[in-house]
């Protein structure tokens, strides 16, 4: 049952089942009922012929003819029988069809009554009757009270409504078979799009493919190209990985080589100071790379960060580390403001921030975070900033700042890794780092992380 | 002072006390956090470095704990750990400063004495009180601008007694973080030493920076020129 055609199939059975059945037992019914009214008017008139054929004798006693008009009544067993009784029940008269059976009495009736009844033989043949009992009228004014019986062995009738349902579920059957079929065929065009998908994706697995095909019908191709853009963003963050971790290896082997040449002169005496000079790079590398962006993925699968508990934490912490400095912190944060993205990465953006910021400043620091929100924008983005009243950074220095990649074959002693962590992160969330002067006075550095847009189409 | 010094890496651990030893403090080590949270709990402690990073409790339950128990002493953070994430998780829960790994010694050393001097409710490590300066990096006494000649020992007593000053001191607290070991608890020795130190920062006895609190110990009782 885990598959969808036979999920489909089967509920299909059902209803197919029980519309076939509901309408098979409508048609039974209505075929039934018209077929025993047809009867009734046929008995009917031959009840009346009976009346009809009905003289008195001289005697004044009713009399039938010898022979009757309707030569059903005159062929033994043709399963049309009439008969006429006294009002004491003895059988006056009996067709000749009726000879050697007995025709049930059946239930005594008033006069004038006319009532229709199934009754049945003696061998159990079924029987449609129609009794009428009437008082006649004789010429001399007296009259006498008979019953008319007809009766109709319903054999045939019951066999014509066998056929009938035979014929019917045949039919149904044959139609409901069809529309099965019609129906899994079907289903197995519509579906051959998801099987179309499930190959490709084990080629893409296999190797012989890059991404999905677009030939997918409307509804599928959402799923594809999220599809295929899950895939290329996987495929980026293995390329990623495989060229951090090549260029790391690698940008540690040039300070492993200067530290083994430099115990060829461990005499000298600024040895131990060369050799530092080394782990220190060896260990700037590490550092940074440890710090690079954790999120890069989409956005949106990412828990909304609370940026006002987590500045109040750094504040917090860095209240600490500054304790003789005391820097005075202004916080404006809009209420409820919320990050998408990875905590961390947050942190690491408000945290270097305001570790350089208490580091440079005199009393002051100022941190600001808005959302920034776009057109189709799902998530928004947001600007964050923080200034402090330090000695500011001169516009040449900023521009070197911001233009220089942290390289890591390039030890940058002194200027610590921070706002080139700060920058890479700013940057895999498609954001930008910008650096001004502040109404406080030093330097004012602003992340601006755009928002989240709604699925790109590509 | 006594510092304890809780980091699982052997060598670290022993590179660092020794260094700390040589900087005239008394330090206690641990290798293990159960060790360690026992120490941190049990000994009299001046200030504790603290490995993030260790086996059986870590560094961050130990600092919970610690603070959970009431104590105040300052914690400094040892940790490879330098994202922003695992700073502030650290500060958070009680810790005073961090240094990250790999470090140069004079690097934890400072961030050592700035911390115990801010406990003493000092804002420099300069202190100032009354014509007696006392200068923690450079571990040096003068008295009217007079640099003072003292033993590791008196200096010692002396930084002990001036970062807690105001405070009563008593013999058996001298002698707990001034030594490394249990020996020589003779409190003789301190009201030897404590002698000698009156002699050489108040020669004619008319600053009186020591005070003596019969039964009760000793306080440093000069005001303090400087403001926080």
């Amino acid at each position: 049952m885990n598959s969808l055609s036979s999920r489909l199939l089967v509920s299909v059975s059902v209803l197919l089942l029980c519309f076939f059945g509901a309408t098979i037992a409508v048609l039974d019914r209505a075929f039934t009922e018209a077929g025993e009214q047809a009867r009734r008017d046929i008995l009917d008139g031959h009840l009346v012929g009976l009346l009809a054929a009905a003289e008195p004798d001289e005697t004044g006693r009713l009399v039938m003819p010898n022979r009757l008009r309707e030569p059903r009544l005159e062929r033994i067993g043709s399963g049309l029988y009439a008969e006429m009784r006294g009002d004491d029940g003895v059988v006056l008269w009996r067709s000749r069809s009726a000879l050697g059976l007995e025709i049930p009495q059946g239930a005594d009736l008033e006069l004038g009554d006319h009532a229709f009844a199934r009754e049945s033989l003696a061998d159990g043949t079924p029987l449609l009757t129609l009794s009428l009992a009437v008082d006649w009228e004789l010429d001399d004014g007296a009259s006498q009270p008979y019953v008319f019986k007809v009766a109709e062995s319903l054999d045939g009738f019951n066999a014509q409504i066998a056929g009938f349902r035979r014929q019917l579920f045949g039919w149904f059957a044959a139609v409901a078979f069809t529309m099965l079929l019609a129906f899994s065929m079907l289903l197995r065009g519509l579906l051959k799009p998801l099987r179309q998908i499930e190959t490709e994706i084990t080629e893409i697995e296999e190797g012989d493919r890059a991404s999905l095909s677009g030939a997918f019908p409307t509804e599928l191709k959402g799923v594809a190209r999220n599809l295929n853009l899950l895939i290329d963003s996987e495929r980026a963050r293995s390329d990623r990985y495989r060229y951090t971790l090549d260029n790391l290896a690698h940008s540690l082997k040039t300070p492993l080589a200067a530290m083994r040449s430099l115990l060829n002169d461990r005499q000298d005496k600024d040895f131990g100071r060369r050799y530092n000079e080394q782990i220190d790079r060896m260990d700037e590398i590490v550092r940074y790379q440890l710090r690079k962006p954790a999120a890069s993925a989409d956005r949106l699968v990412l828990a909304p960060v609370p940026v006002e508990k987590e500045v109040a934490r750094l504040i917090d912490g860095l209240g600490k580390v500054y304790r003789d400095k005391q820097p005075e912190f202004e916080v404006r944060i809009q209420e409820g403001m919320q990050f998408r993205g990875d905590t961390g990465d947050f942190l690491e953006l408000a945290g270097n921030l305001l570790d350089n910021a208490c580091k440079w400043c005199k009393h002051k620091v100022r941190i600001a975070v808005v959302p920034s929100t776009g057109g189709s924008a799902v998530a928004s983005g947001m600007i964050l900033s923080v200034g402090d009243d330090g000695p500011g950074i001169p516009q040449e220095a900023a521009d070197a700042l911001l233009q220089r990649g942290m390289r890591l074959d390039e030890s940058t002693p002194g200027h610590g890794i921070g706002l080139a962590v700060v920058k890479d992160i700013a940057r895999s969330y498609g954001g930008q780092l910008s650096i001004q002067p502040s109404d406080l006075g030093g330097a004012e550095i602003t992340v601006s992380i755009p928002p989240v847009s709604a699925a790109k189409d590509n | 002072m006594r510092l304890l010094v809780i980091e699982d890496d052997a060598t670290l651990r022993e590179t660092l006390s020794r260094k700390l030893t040589e900087s005239g403090f008394a330090v206690d080590q641990a290798a293990d956090g159960k060790e360690g949270l026992y120490f941190a709990r049990e000994y009299p402690v001046d200030l504790a470095i603290i490995d993030l990073g260790l086996p059986e409790v870590s560094g961050l339950d130990i600092i919970k704990q610690v603070r959970a128990d009431g104590h105040s002493y300052p914690i400094l953070i040892l940790t490879a750990r330098d994202r922003w994430e695992d700073k502030v998780d650290g500060l958070s829960a009680g810790a005073d400063d961090y240094v990250v790994k790999p470090f140069h010694f004079e690097e934890v050393s400072a961030r050592v004495n700035a911390l115990l001097r801010r406990s003493g409710g000092w804002a420099s490590s300069v202190l100032n009180a009354g014509p007696v300066t006392l200068d923690m990096s450079r571990q040096e006494v003068l008295v009217n601008e007079a640099a003072i000649d003292l033993t590791s020992f008196e200096y010692k007593i002396i930084e002990y007694l001036m970062v807690r000053a105001g405070k009563v001191i008593s013999k058996a607290e001298l002698t707990d973080r001034l030594y490394d070991q249990d020996f020589e608890r003779d409190s003789n020795v301190i009201e030897v030493f404590i002698g000698r130190l009156r002699k050489k920062l108040d020669p004619d006895n008319s600053i009186k920076p020591i005070e003596t609190l019969r039964g009760r110990g000793y306080r440093f009782a000069l005001e303090r020129n400087q403001v926080d």
